[in-house]
Order: structure tokens, then sequence, then C-alpha cells
């Protein structure tokens, strides 16, 4: 019977992820020919490597989401790290109970795969899966971070980090590096052994000690500093070979995929948004409110217009804030037309460059269920720019050394071993059905990306 | 969430719980919101299938009506759950095909404690021969190779069945998770955006 059985039914066929976050496709290539990335190198003659597009606005958060659910913010509700709670003034952290719609590991175990996925941004509080998933780095402690629970006491057993200090890190780049390498090492740990040990269809691990790192180090790397450089370079070669001990474990029915959700620069200069729409007279705040303590909940009542990180511009509309006072119609739309122009004037007060590329209109980039949620006007900055919110800040732009790297929109990457991907833009959105796809799993309708299978 | 709809098929001789199991169940599911319909063999034969008897034929001819009925409920976005005998494997793989989202759950007791237990009278009489064609005395069962989830009902008590019911379901997406309400504590959310502002997040 075994033995019949053994020719009935192939075995199936399996997935390996695994998200380097941040990292830039022209990075992964400079990496690649100074010879730090020899693992990268060979997989990639393996298989097909592409630069891609990541979303707007270009945070982990709102881009691993539109990867884990193949759909646009619009979609599944995530449109940054924090957010305005609906007719309120309040802000809140966004979770997995605020994403709407269904991960592609919750598609994988209902059609019966086994998944096991560590560290992906957006997973907290953890929704039960058909196996493991370990929450991202919002997470508060691993006991929390775990489901099933039980299998929290395994992680602490191997040493598991939710993720590096950020304070810590701040202190000094020597503690950054420190902080990203102690969480890298227990993370690779933590997946070798859930890797070995543990069933599984589908398995993701997500490094999110390369967005640390960068933040961090970025200047360094890419001004070749003589202390910091080579430390930088060493930490993308134990990278490389954590990918060497995963190529080591495929088999012929095991595909990998490697990509990571945007791209990184060095910070020419933080931009404080909200400073600058003050100054133009668009956001006031009530005049009792030390400007220091400044929140969102000290708007005054005739603000036009405020912005939370990075680059969402919200009008303060009438009907939707509480004390909004811009007239849904002609008002919002000659306002918002309004500001968009001044943004794209908006000059670095020391050099004259223009800091913004863009001001996209939400209907030009999102559209859902979820739609009424996202900010009206969103800032696309030109690389070295990076967009803050900045309530109570005196300047419009500040140059600071704790942190030196930025996101980017267009520079992200996306390896797929033994597939030759289909021509054309690819974006974060399209390696989840591609994944459905060669799973054998259908993919849903009304999901935004697409298989990049030929 | 997107609910959609799916049905439980509880399978496993006369008294070992599938009825019991599904009320409870169902209890469960419309506290999480969702739309519930319960199919049962002992009130489907009163019914839709009142024409039937025991033979093989005629048991997976009420299968089969069933199945029907329980396609139709779960392509609108109901959660249904089933409890019979269906004592063939091959009839319960055709449900299985047809319906699409279908969660099998074998309700696993010995035929020593079915008999001693003997609730609804049923085994002396097929024992004695009373009644005739009885699944596990005089008809055959055939257990299921690879359920989506096995309860020993002999061994655990309801709740303890019911629960790992309940949590395969959660696991395989088709129950959203009890709200265990905010993310965070006050505390937590409070140390969560302070990480966040040192990474220029907020």
């Amino acid at each position: 019977m075994s033995f019949l059985h053994k020719f009935r039914k192939p075995k199936s066929r399996r997935v390996v992820v695994i998200g380097l976050d941040g990292t830039p496709y022209t990075f992964f290539r400079k990496a690649m020919a100074g010879g730090y990335m020899p693992n990268l190198a060979r997989l990639v003659k393996e298989g097909s490597f592409r630069r891609i597009n990541s979303v707007y606005p270009t945070v982990s958060s709102v881009a691993w989401s539109s990867f884990m659910t193949g759909r646009n913010p619009g979609k599944h509700n995530i449109y940054g790290f924090i957010d305005r709670r609906p007719g309120s003034y309040k802000t809140y952290i966004p979770t997995s109970r605020t994403m709407k719609t269904d991960t592609l590991w919750e598609i994988l175990s209902r059609a019966g795969k086994k998944v096991i996925v560590i560290n992906v941004p957006v997973t907290y509080p953890p929704r039960p899966v058909n196996g493991i998933l370990v929450g991202g780095f919002l997470s508060p402690n691993v006991d929390k971070a775990v489901y099933p629970p039980e299998k929290a006491a395994l992680l602490k057993e191997l040493g598991y980090i939710i993720d590096a200090d950020p304070w810590a890190a701040r202190q000094s780049k020597d503690r950054a590096l420190a902080e990203v390498n102690a969480a890298f090492d227990a993370r690779v740990k933590t997946m070798l052994h859930l890797m070995d040990n543990e069933p599984w269809d589908f398995f993701q691990m997500h490094v999110m000690e390369t967005d640390r790192l960068y933040h961090f180090l970025w200047e360094q790397m890419d001004s070749d500093d003589p202390i910091y450089a080579p430390q930088f370079m060493a930490f993308i070669r134990k990278m490389d070979d954590m990918l060497g001990l995963v190529r080591d474990r495929l088999d012929d029915r095991t595909t990998l995929m490697m990509l990571s959700d945007h791209g990184f620069c060095t910070i020419k200069k933080e931009v404080y948004v909200n400073y600058w729409l003050e100054g133009q007279g668009w956001l006031k705040f009530q005049d009792s409110v030390p400007r220091e303590k400044r929140k969102l909940e000290h708007l005054a009542p005739k603000a036009r217009a405020y912005s939370l990180v990075p680059g969402r511009i919200y009008l303060h509309l009438h009907g939707r804030e509480p004390q909004g006072r811009v007239a849904p119609g002609a008002e919002y739309e000659s306002l918002r037309e309004e500001i968009a122009a001044a943004a794209l004037e908006l000059s670095d007060p020391d050099t004259g460059e223009r800091m913004i590329a863009q001001a996209l209109k939400r209907e030009e980039i999102y559209n859902g269920p979820h739609f009424e949620q996202a900010a009206d006007l969103i800032l696309v900055p030109f690389d070295g720019y990076d967009l803050k919110g900045g309530w109570g800040k005196e300047t419009l732009t500040f140059k600071g050394d704790e942190l030196v790297g930025m996101h980017t929109y267009d520079d992200a990457a996306l390896y797929v071993r033994g597939q030759d991907l289909r021509e054309g833009p690819i974006w974060v959105a399209d390696p989840m059905p591609t994944i459905l796809s060669l799973l054998g799993v259908p993919i849903p309708p009304n999901v935004d990306g697409q298989n990049l299978l030929r | 969430m997107e609910h959609q709809g799916f049905t439980v098929w509880f399978t496993g001789l006369s008294g070992a719980g599938k009825t019991a199991l599904a009320m409870k169940l169902e209890e469960v599911l419309r506290e999480r919101g969702l739309k519930v319909e319960r199919l049962d063999g002992d009130i489907v034969r009163q019914s839709l299938t009142r024409d039937l008897g025991f033979s093989q034929e005629d048991r997976n001819m009420n299968i089969e009506r069933v199945t029907f009925v329980a396609k139709l409920l779960t392509r609108n976005g109901v959660a249904v759950l089933c409890s019979f005998i269906s004592p063939y494997r091959a009839r319960r793989a055709k449900s299985r095909k047809e319906i699409g989202n279908f969660v099998e759950v074998f309700c696993k007791s010995s035929l020593d404690a079915l008999i001693e237990r003997d609730v609804k009278g049923l085994y002396k009489k097929a024992l004695s021969g009373e009644i005739q064609n009885f699944t596990g005395v005089s008809d055959p069962y055939e257990e299921p190779e690879n359920p989506e989830i096995v309860v020993e009902t002999d061994k655990e008590t309801i709740k303890e069945s019911l629960d790992i019911i309940v949590r395969r379901l959660e696991e395989l997406g088709y129950l959203p998770p009890a709200e265990a309400g905010n993310a965070y504590s006050d505390t937590e959310e409070a140390e969560v955006e302070e990480r966040l502002r040192a990474l220029g997040y907020i």
C-alpha cells in the first residue's frame, strides 16, 4: 500500500521565503560584485533576480501588509506605523487586528498547508495558522508573540529576540552593531531549528536587522567609513552565510524566494512636514499647549491640514475629524491642489534642491473598502529627504547622526530560484499570488498582485 | 475579515457525540458572528430523506441529498454543521469534493464504550437483532484516513473535544479568533510607541 501510495501521490511543492527588510536591489548587486555575497551570487545564476517597487508610503508595515495580502492598502487597511482613530484625534498603532484581509499564510492554512512564519511586520497579535507564527517587531514579548502559545517556551530556549533595542542602537554605532548582530544570530538559530524540526509546506523568515543596520549605519557604509563600513559589510557576509545555510536545505520540490520591501539611501535631511504646514498657515494648534508637547489631539479647530509620518497629509475635514472645518467637495479639492502644488515647490533651505518628487492624491494609488482611512495626499520625497511629522519642531529640516538611512520606493529586490519570471514591472504585492501558484492553491479574487510565473 | 462558508462534517458511530459537539460548536460560532445551520441525521431523516432506509444505497442517497444542501449553504457564507454516521469513506470523499470548504471531524470512540453507555438504547437492540443494519454492530464503519480533526470522545470531556475543534477551525482560517480586547495593554502600547519613535517611524 505505502509503496503504491508513493507513486500515486507525489510529494507536494514547498516554498521558503526569506525577507531581508529594506535591502536595495542595487546594493545586493554591489555586494555581489564586491565578493561579499557569494551565496547570493550562486543563487542568482539559478533563478530570477529583479528590481521591484514598494508601496506608498514606503514603510515596512505597509509594504509587508501588501506582500502578505497581495493587495493595496485600500484593501488591507494598513497605511503606516501610526494612524488616527476614525472620528477622533487619538492615534494608535495598527496591528494584525487592523488588517482587514486574509494573509497568504491564512489562505495556505485553509488549503491544508503547514506554515511557519517568523517575524513579519504587522503579524502581532499572532492570528492562528496551521503551523507556527511568530509575531513581528511590534510584539511586546516572546510569550505574546507566538502561535500556538505553547511554542513560546521553545523560542525562549533558543534565545529568540523580538527586535534589536533601537534606543540602545541610537547611543553609538558600536551599540547598534552589537544589537543588530545579537538579534540576527538568535533569529537565524531559531529559523534553522524550526526549519529542521517542524513540518512545513511554507516557511517564511523575516530579517528586520537589515533595516535596523541601514537606519543606523547606511551613511557609514555609503561613505566608506574606515571603522564602520567594514563592520557593516561583515554583517552582510553573515547574511549571505545564512542564505547559504538555507540553500543547503533546499530539495527539488522546494522553491526559494527572497525579497526586500523597499530600498535604502543616505539621509540628506529630515524634513518636518508639520512645521512646513504650520508655516504655510494650514496647521494651527491650540494656543494653550506648549510647542514641545503638541500632538494631534491639540489641533485647533481652524487647522486645515496635518501630517503623519511619512508624508501622509490629512485635511481637517468636516464630518470626518470631530472639529474639521474644511468642507467636502470644492473646498477639499482646491485645498488639496494648493498643498500639493506648494509641496512640489518645497526646497532645501541650504541648497535650494527640490525635496518633494510627487504629491499623490489618494485615489491615484489606493482603492478598496478601506479607502476612506487613507491620507488625502501622499508626498513622495526625492531620495535623501526623509519626511517626518514633527509636531513641535522649530526648523523645517534637520541632519542628525543617529538615524542616517531612509527608505526608497523603486529599489527593492525579488529573487525566485528555478523560475524565469515574466517581463514588466513588479511590485511587492506580486509575490503573494506567485507563491499561491507555486503551491497549487487558488488565488483569491480581488488580489491586486499578479502571478509572476510564466 | 472575509467570512466564508464552510462545512464541518462530524462522522462516527451512533452515540459517539456528533450531535452534542455540533450543538456546542453552533453556540461558539454564533458568538463569533457566523451564520450557522445544523444538519443532523436524526432530524433530516424525518423530512428531507424520510423515504430512505439503511441499506448502503439508501445511506449514500441520504448523504448525497444532505451534501447538496450543505453545498448551497456553504457557498452562501454559512457555517454548516453536519452530524451523520456517514460510514462510507468514498461517499464522504465525494461530499468533500462537492462542498469544497470541508472539515471532517472524526468522533472516535471504542465500540465497548458506546455499548456500555448506550444513551439511546440502540446498541442493546442492535445486539439482540431487534435493529438490522446497525453501524458498528451489523453494518461496517470505515474510519477516515485523513480527517482534519480527530476527537476521542470516550477519553475527552465534551469541552476538551470542543476546544480541539474550535482551535483547529481557527488554524484553518475558517473561524476568526475570539476578540481578546486591545492588541496591547496601555503600558505595552507606550513601550512599542517608544520603539517606533527611536526608529523615527512616528
